[in-house]
């Protein structure tokens, strides 16, 4: 069809027009939300929380990890010494280890001092005293040096064991090796967890938006009967789940402040009681960014899911 | 361009719970360039007619050919696309009510992607020529009828298409505004639009001298309609 009037004066060129509508549609539904926050804040404060909950699953299990690595250093080996070792050499033997590279310091128990500390510790002294000999062997109790990895640990062990004077090397970290299957468990929780709340975020999204399109019928009619392509009326709706997203990820950051600011006190007396300085780490930048784009892209999803299927029902009558 | 712009043969159309036909066989051209009434007691099928040629209803028999292009060959997708070449004025107007009336205006330059300098000039200039620039400012619902109604003219006639269909632009008018209506159609013909308006204004009909497609229970007559003025006097005869 000839249109001779229009086709002296050029239209801007696609990306200038993409552009451009983009541009005006960002600034119309910001427009349209700071206008009627109501709807669009409650929303936004139950993406909010499904955002939260699976964000603090992962900084707990961040922050126990971090916990466990630290204790890691403060985990103590005991050395069995075989029988056929004598005071004097297991005496050597433990300064001769205080001088390896991961070895903070050793202590050297007789089987005296075994014996003795078994009866103060472990409740089960009288047994002792049926015994006619001393049954328990000179133990070298070995601290490693801080802030070892798991690695690390098992190679110094390794080491240990192998030595012929030892009968039997003990780490005192099978409880830590427990708190990390039980960390890695709960990072699984976490992810599904995640999993399951982005669905949900997705149906939230999905509702708001599916009642705004209602709210709009007349609006889409109307811009259906004079030749808008669908793109166009869709644009504002998928602006409208992006706010939502982004605002739903923000209430998220700020519901992890809080907690982390509630939680951070108490953690750090309960780190003092065990004469430790930790403290709890907030978001990393990176979990921040997954965080806000997360919700974004989530909003995005659900707007699109949900426009898609509603807006192709509503035809001008 | 001497050709045919539209071009209905043997078209039917019932609404899906209907009665009956709507339109039944229905013949008629419109040249390019041409500009012509439809007319027809409320009821006849006049906006139905309409609602074919915008594609807003699909033929259910026989075939509608707009500038070569047989509609019913135009998928759902296109519709749109197709939609954009032809100015329409509704007989509800059908105006965005949270916006105000230069957005409304604005609203099909926007969709065409138009430069925003460009908009706004064209939108003063389409509501100029209704009368209505000093309310670009308002919401249509501080507009009188008559006022929303040449709204939705400027609306449809700023993007300068090669097609205007008008169903009952005059039906809130004042006798003068819906004169100045129908001599501005005119004027848009003069320069080439075609223009097909379906209106029970027959004495502005008949004072334009223009090409009449009468209707009568969906079906195109050689009768004439008669002005509302005689229709006492018609019927005494
Ligand atoms: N959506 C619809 N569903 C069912 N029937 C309809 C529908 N729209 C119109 N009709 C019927 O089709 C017939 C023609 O309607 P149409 O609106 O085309 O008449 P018209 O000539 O424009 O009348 P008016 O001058 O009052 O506007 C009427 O009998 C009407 O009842
Ligand atoms: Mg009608």
């Amino acid at each position: 069809m000839a249109r001779a009037t229009d086709q002296a004066e050029a239209k801007p060129g696609f990306l200038t027009r993409l552009t451009q509508d983009h541009a005006r549609v960002f600034f119309f539904s910001l427009g349209k939300l700071v206008n009627a926050p109501g709807n669009a804040l409650f929303t936004a404060a139950v993406i909010g929380i499904a955002l939260a909950l699976p964000a603090s699953l992962q900084l707990a299990v961040n922050n126990f990890q971090r916990l466990s690595y630290s204790w890691q250093g403060s985990v103590q080996m005991s050395l069995f010494l075989k029988g056929t070792v004598d005071e004097a050499r297991g005496r050597d033997l433990a300064t001769e280890l205080s001088k390896y590279g991961s070895v903070k310091s050793t202590q050297y128990l007789s089987r005296e001092q075994s014996a003795a500390e078994f009866r103060e510790f472990s409740g089960f002294g009288e047994a002792l005293d049926l015994l006619d000999a001393n049954p328990l062997p000179a133990v070298i109790v070995v601290t490693p040096l801080p802030g070892r990895n798991a690695a690390q640990m098992a190679e110094l062990s390794g080491m240990l064991s192998a030595l012929p004077e030892v009968e039997l090397a003990q780490l005192d970290q099978h409880w830590l090796e427990r708190l990390d299957a039980i960390l890695r468990i709960l990072q699984r929780v976490g992810l599904l967890v995640g999993a399951l709340l982005s669905v949900a975020v997705l149906v939230i999204v999905g509702n708001t938006l599916r009642l705004d399109v209602e709210a709009r019928r007349e609006e889409i009619e109307v811009m259906k009967l004079i030749g808008a392509p669908d793109s166009f009326v869709r644009r504002p709706f998928l602006y409208g789940g992006c706010w939502l997203g982004l605002l739903g990820g923000w209430f998220a950051l700020l519901l992890l402040t809080l907690g982390l600011f509630v939680i951070d006190r108490p953690a750090q007396e309960l780190a003092a009681l065990y004469g430790s300085s930790f403290r709890i780490s907030g978001p990393t930048t990176s979990t921040v960014l997954g965080i806000v784009a997360g919700g974004v892209v989530l909003g995005w999803l659900g707007a699109w899911w949900t426009v898609a299927k509603h807006l192709s029902a509503i035809q001008p009558r | 361009m001497n050709n045919t712009l539209i071009q209905f043969s043997q078209v039917s159309h019932r609404y899906p719970g209907g009665a009956g036909d709507v339109l039944s066989d229905v013949n008629f051209e419109l040249e390019a360039g041409e500009m012509a009434f439809l007319t027809g007691a409320s009821g006849a099928g006049k906006s139905t007619l309409l609602r074919l040629i915008a594609l807003l209803a699909r033929a259910h028999r026989g075939q509608v050919v707009v500038a070569g292009t047989n509609l019913a060959h135009v998928k759902s997708a296109k519709v749109a696309a197709y939609r954009r070449q032809v100015g329409m004025i509704f007989q509800n107007f059908n105006l965005l009510y949270d916006r105000s009336v230069f957005d409304n205006v604005a609203l099909p330059l926007v969709i065409r992607g138009h430069a925003h300098l460009d908009i706004a000039r064209k939108v003063r200039a389409a509501l100029d020529t209704v009368g209505l620039l000093h309310r670009e400012r308002s919401m249509p619902l501080t507009l009188s009828g008559g006022e929303q109604q040449r709204v939705g003219i400027a609306r449809a006639v700023v993007t300068k298409p090669m097609l205007l269909l008008a169903d009952e632009p005059t039906g809130n008018l004042d006798p003068e505004m819906a004169w100045d209506v129908m001599k501005l159609f005119e004027r848009f013909n003069d320069v080439g639009v075609s223009v097909l308006v379906a209106t029970h204004a027959i004495d502005l009909v008949e004072r334009l001298g223009k090409r009449v497609i009468h209707l009568e229970a969906g079906r195109v007559t050689d009768k004439r309609p008669v002005a509302a003025s005689r229709v006492s006097l018609a019927e005494a005869h």
